[in-house]
């Protein structure tokens, strides 16, 4: 046995650089004291509170049984799902906190934060547990959906149950043929003389579907009525409870929705992923008939932009284990002759390659929280702001920069936890280190919540060609306009943040033009465009907490690690642009030369 | 789980029409690898890797390697596998005739391997295993030992490993503590705890030849007081059970189904194999072999990987294409006609097709090393191996990776789910960057090593040859862009060293720091080559649509992949200051 075999790092909030995005970078509390709604619920303490609360629940209570909820996963026998050991204790801490309600509308017992700050609890819990993350990531989200589309009376009876974490919710969207080309769902709904409809038909990959964790299980299900029309302009949202409610609120009989089965998954294991077989289940229309995928996007902007964060969450978590493993494994000696005469061989983070990976996962972390909290403070100003000419800006930005919040950050968590496990070496390959089971849980967040390609699709297709380019010109006059305003002391990072807006001004040009006569360029170019984008918001990001830096590197160390990875950012990691670009800039001609048959 | 079917067709056009196989071999004298031979091991190696390995991977995989005090069981199958394989001969195709093998030529031995690791990776371990002993034993071995070990592990009878690491030392092997102590015999004996040891126990054959690095006495500190011994599990002579055995097994990501032991020497009786001392010598003679055969498994699952993604992408169906229906009977298209499932499936198959060509290529250089007459042409072989090896195993297993993923991602939510296989491929492909020196040492070994430590002559061995091709087909009708493009880049490969050999004269950091980028530069450009040069012989293929694909699938390498190296040449170029100027302490400030 390896001496250190069971020595996994224990996971730390990374408290210090959430305060410097909220604070320093963005100075959230100017934009919060000019959004009325928040003025009540939001101030500086109550911020510092939840932040050191949510980390010490996150490290304490759920950290510790991620790795034993991955090798025992969840178990199904006869419709019942049992979660691994510690779940429903850890799970009732979590929603005793309150924390599953730290996002909700206080008018039915929600906490009430911005997005910017239930944003950091997001990533805490991510990076404690990403399948122990989604059971209440589930239930905000449906909550989401209920709370903008759903009647008052059916507000008032799931809400405050829901935010209360005493109540799960689930999100039923995906059949066998159906994932991301929703309209050919077969699910059906029938109205009932008492205003109710009875659901059936089955759904799969239903995250929380079944599980132990609560008394009672809200479904959001996407079905068709009778006299729906054809393809998405057909399917309407049913909200279907495991047990049926009560009118004095108590539960009731249970309704006709059941659990077929749990798949095996690759990772979360922790995390139910099931078959829900409805069979006339009784369901609650919410929102109108016919606009279910409507009712559904107004929670998918959150939800995309919590999948992103899981992206990142995991990412932490695979450096936090990874500095701690390259600062104590001795192994060879530093190019320039040993660094740690008394040891038999050097700690490995002396390596050029060892800091390679290791700063490649810190730029790429830093960056995506910096960015996903500038996403999250766009959704706070849509909701809240009083401004409808600042509503409609930030909705335009959340619009744009959702798919990137959801691809960029998920598929940068794929490369940093390959990278934590690579530190490792041979050891990063065990299961005990935990480090590959952080490849194997983020490995999802690239697959679910519409896969990466679809979100590519999105941004190309629907934001930038579909606004014809004003989304972008939005993001980029942004840039711009960040850039005149630094003096030359910050002129190291604005020149190649500039150089990389006016390239991706021209790929943009370049992209709308072809799409003009050939709609396969849109979907040639967009993952790369994709890609070409995040590096670009990311130097804006890097930018601007450089600048937030620039200057107190000798009141704290933290400044000058900000600013060396900035630096290592922009002559490290933006000039993957270039290869990207040009990879847009072939075109859709070499994909369609071959015919199905030749591949 | 995705059916397997070798990709014959592919194997062939190489053999035949890219590298000229057969002239090779008869070039080299290898008259038994005739065609017909070649034809033989072929079909018949692929319908046993089709219909006997293949049908294994996946309830291998979930059943695993049980440990229970001291014994190993490898899953369901296997055992009989390996008593089929050897029963087939397939065992020795690359062995020396003197010990029972059929003395075909290295390069037919990794053709079989592919199909192997294709089907079964964690099962093509344990024959893969053997074969590292075997060689090192051929190499370095005294008569008597050879005669005692080879023909057994030859015919299949026993089984090989090779025990390197130990709990804390892995890439540094100077480390290591396990001992030998002389012994009033001859023999040793070998005291310590080795990990990570694939096949190190297991129930596919009686017996288990351990090769073991330890330290005798006197040995100097360091790797140059390493030495090498034979441990058998058994002993030859007398059948007694020797003092070593398996303390656990380790869980893992995956190759499930491949035992990786920890093994226990406890005075165990053990031989010295080569000189005192110079164990990692020995070590190396098989590294070249070990490490394109580790490559090969990048290859291997991505190969798996593309078959069963591009059966799905013409099954599936969702959506319509951007520009109208293309089966508007059918209730959507199926997701081929998408143009993004099209760049993932073709980065898929340029990668495997290039990787391919990128194995066939190094192992006709070890056929050459290996059985050529002339010593000018052996030392030519030698040195381009030197050069490509370590390119093979990193770039061919990160590119493989790469390739692994992309096969989830076209099935969606389906490639994250067990059942369907395509998942478990990326879990046996993550173990090839790792394992067999990680790919952040085999880039040092490159740049450092290979590259800056012969002044540059290994890399102009192999540009001058890029060099003559580009010159001779500057004017070629259809492929002169490309041509040109990988002529310019060529050249940039020679001035991108010469920046990095000036900068690390002045500070050793710059090797580290370019090293992994330099790698995967060097990587893409050698892809570009053998792309052109399967362009050009696919032009003459007598198969028009075979032909077709391989032009457009070149195109597309050109055009979406190959660009690629201006990023890793923007990284090269970056230089060391960005990595090193960070306190280690500083990695970590923001949790505080």
């Amino acid at each position: 046995m390896s001496e250190k075999l069971f020595a996994m790092a224990d996971y730390k909030a990374p408290l210090r650089d959430m305060r410097f995005v909220l604070n320093e970078v963005f100075e959230v509390a100017t934009t919060w004291a000019q959004l009325p709604a928040l003025a009540d619920t939001v101030d500086a303490e109550t911020v510092e509170a939840i932040l050191e609360e949510a980390g010490k629940v996150t490290a304490k209570s759920i950290a510790p049984i991620s790795r034993g909820g991955d090798e025992q996963g969840c178990r199904w026998a006869d419709t019942v799902v049992t979660t691994p050991d510690g779940y429903p204790q850890a799970y009732k801490t979590y929603a005793e906190g309150g924390w599953v309600g730290v996002g909700g509308d206080p008018a039915f017992g929600g906490m009430g934060m911005p997005k910017a700050v239930s944003a950091q609890v997001e990533e805490m819990i991510n990076s404690s547990s990403l399948a122990f993350g989604l059971y209440p990531m589930l239930t905000s989200g449906a909550c989401v959906s209920i709370n903008t589309h759903a009647s008052e009376a059916l507000k008032a009876t799931y809400l405050p149950k829901m935010y209360s974490g005493e109540w799960a919710g689930s999100m039923c969207l995906t059949e066998a043929h159906a994932g991301t080309d929703l309209g050919i769902i077969r699910t059906k709904a029938e109205p009932q003389a008492d205003g109710s409809y009875t659901i059936s038909g089955t759904k799969i990959f239903i995250t929380g579907g079944e599980h132990d964790l609560t008394e009672n299980i809200i479904h959001l299900v996407l079905a068709k009525l009778p006299d729906a029309p054809a393809g998405p302009k057909g399917i309407s949202l049913f909200l279907v409870p495991k047990f049926m409610v009560n009118a004095d609120g108590s539960l009731g009989a249970r309704n006709l929705v059941s659990c077929g089965s749990i798949e095996h998954k690759m990772g979360i294991q922790a995390s139910a992923t099931c078959v829900m077989n409805f069979d006339a289940a009784v369901g609650y229309l919410v929102g109108e008939p016919n606009r279910g995928l409507a009712a559904m996007f107004t929670m998918m902007n959150y939800e995309r932009l919590g999948v992103g964060i899981q992206g990142l969450a995991s990412g932490e978590r695979s450096y936090q284990n990874a500095i701690e493993y390259a600062r104590d494994r001795l192994q060879s000696r530093s190019p320039l002759g040993a660094q740690a005469k008394d040891k038999v061989a050097d700690p490995i983070i002396v390596h050029p390659d060892v800091r390679r990976m290791l700063l490649t996962m810190k730029a790429a972390n830093e960056g995506g929280r910096a960015f996903s909290t500038y996403v999250a403070t766009q959704l706070d100003i849509a909701k809240f702001s009083e401004d409808a000419a600042a509503r409609e800006r930030a909705d335009n930005l959340v619009a744009l920069l959702t798919p990137v919040a959801k691809a960029f950050l998920s598929d940068l968590g794929l490369e940093t936890t390959v990278l934590g496990q690579q530190v490792f070496g041979g050891h990063g390959y065990i299961r005990e280190w935990g480090q590959e089971q952080l490849v194997r849980d983020v490995r999802i967040t690239q697959i679910y919540e519409g896969t990466n390609g679809i979100q590519a699709l999105d941004l190309m297709g629907r934001k930038i060609v579909g606004s014809g380019g004003a989304f972008y010109t939005l993001f980029a006059d942004e840039i711009r306009q960040f850039i005149a305003a630094q003096g030359a002391e910050l002129g190291e990072f604005t020149r190649p943040l500039s150089a990389a807006v006016d390239n991706l001004d021209e790929l943009t040009a370049w992209v709308l033009d072809r799409a003009k006569t050939n709609p396969n360029e849109i979907g040639a170019a967009s993952v790369e465009y994709l890609h070409a984008f995040g590096y670009m918001a990311y130097a804006y990001m890097w930018a601007r907490m450089a600048k937030a830096a620039l200057g107190k590197e000798a009141e704290e160390d933290f400044y000058a690690s900000k600013l060396g990875t900035a630096r290592f950012y922009f002559a490290r990691l933006l000039p993957r642009i270039h290869s990207l670009s040009a990879s847009v800039k072939a075109g859709s001609e070499s994909l369609f030369l071959l015919d199905e048959a030749l591949f | 789980m995705p059916e397997y079917k070798a990709p014959l067709r592919d194997i062939r056009f190489l053999i035949d029409n890219v590298f000229d196989f057969h002239g090779h071999y008869a070039a080299l004298g290898a008259t038994d690898a005739s065609p017909d031979m070649v034809s033989a091991i072929l079909e018949e190696g692929a319908k046993f890797c089709e219909n006997v390995l293949a049908p294994l991977n996946r309830s291998g995989d979930e059943e695993g390697c049980h440990f229970d005090n001291g014994v190993v069981t490898t899953p369901k199958g296997f055992k009989e596998a390996f008593a089929q394989y050897v029963e087939g001969g397939w065992h020795g195709v690359a062995a020396d005739p003197a010990y029972g093998g059929q003395g075909l030529p290295q390069s037919l031995g990794l053709v079989l391997s592919e199909m192997i690791g294709s089907s079964n990776t964690s099962w093509g371990m344990y024959p893969g295993l053997t074969h590292g002993a075997m060689s090192a034993i051929h190499a370095h071995g005294t008569d008597e030992q050879k005669a005692t070990f080879l023909s057994k592990l030859t015919a299949g009878e026993w089984t090989g490993t090779m025990c390197l690491t130990e709990a804390h030392c892995g890439t540094d092997l100077g480390l290591i503590k396990t001992r030998a102590v002389p012994q009033a015999d001859g023999s040793y004996a070998v005291t310590g705890s080795k990990i990570f040891i694939s096949a190190g126990e297991h129930d596919m054959s009686a017996n288990i030849i351990h090769l073991v690095l330890a330290k005798l006495p006197d040995a100097p500190a360091g790797t140059k007081g390493i030495s090498l011994f034979i441990v058998p599990k058994f002993h030859a002579d007398s059948g007694e059970r020797n003092a070593v055995h398996c303390g656990s097994i380790e869980h893992k990501m995956g190759i499930k189904g491949s035992a990786t032991c920890v093994l226990n020497f406890d005075g165990a009786k053990g031989f010295l194999i080569g000189e005192a001392n110079k164990g990692l010598n020995c070590m190396f003679t098989m590294m070249n072999h070990a490490r394109l055969g580790t490559g090969m498994q990048g290859l291997c699952n991505g190969e798996a990987s593309f078959q069963g993604a591009i059966k799905y992408a013409n099954d599936r169906l969702q959506m319509r294409s951007l520009t109208g229906a293309k089966a508007p009977e059918k209730a959507a298209d199926p997701i081929i006609v998408h143009a993004d499932v099209r760049r993932m499936l073709l980065t898929m198959k340029a990668f495997n097709e290039g990787n391919r060509a990128l194995a066939y290529f190094t192992a006709q250089l070890l056929d050459t090393a290996h059985l050529s007459s002339d010593a000018g042409q052996r030392q030519e072989a030698e040195d381009l191996l030197a050069f490509l090896t370590p390119i093979c195993k990193a770039f061919m297993t990160d590119t493989g990776l790469e390739v692994t993923n992309h096969g989830m991602q076209v099935f969606g939510g389906h490639g994250y789910i067990r059942e369907w296989g395509m998942e478990q491929l990326a879990r046996d492909a993550r173990i090839a960057p790792i394992y067999e020196g990680t790919n952040g040492i085999q880039a040092l070994d490159l740049l450092g090593r290979k590259v800056l430590g012969s002044q540059g002559k290994l890399l102009r061995g192999f540009t001058k040859i890029v060099h003559k091709f580009c010159a001779a087909n500057a004017e070629h009708p259809l492929l002169k862009a490309h041509v040109a493009q990988l002529n310019q880049l060529n050249q940039e490969w020679g001035e991108l060293t010469t920046k990095v050999g000036m900068a690390a004269m002045k500070n050793p950091d710059e090797v580290g720091a370019a090293a992994v980028d330099y790698l995967m530069y060097s990587g893409y450009v050698i892809l570009a080559y053998l792309w052109l040069r399967m362009a050009i012989a696919a032009e003459a293929h007598d198969d028009a649509e075979f032909a077709r694909a391989k032009l457009a699938t070149c195109d597309f390498y050109f055009k979406r992949l190959l660009p690629r190296t201006a990023t890793h040449r923007a990284a090269v170029e970056a230089g060391s200051e960005c990595l090193m100027s960070l306190p280690a302490e500083a990695f970590a400030l923001g949790v505080t």
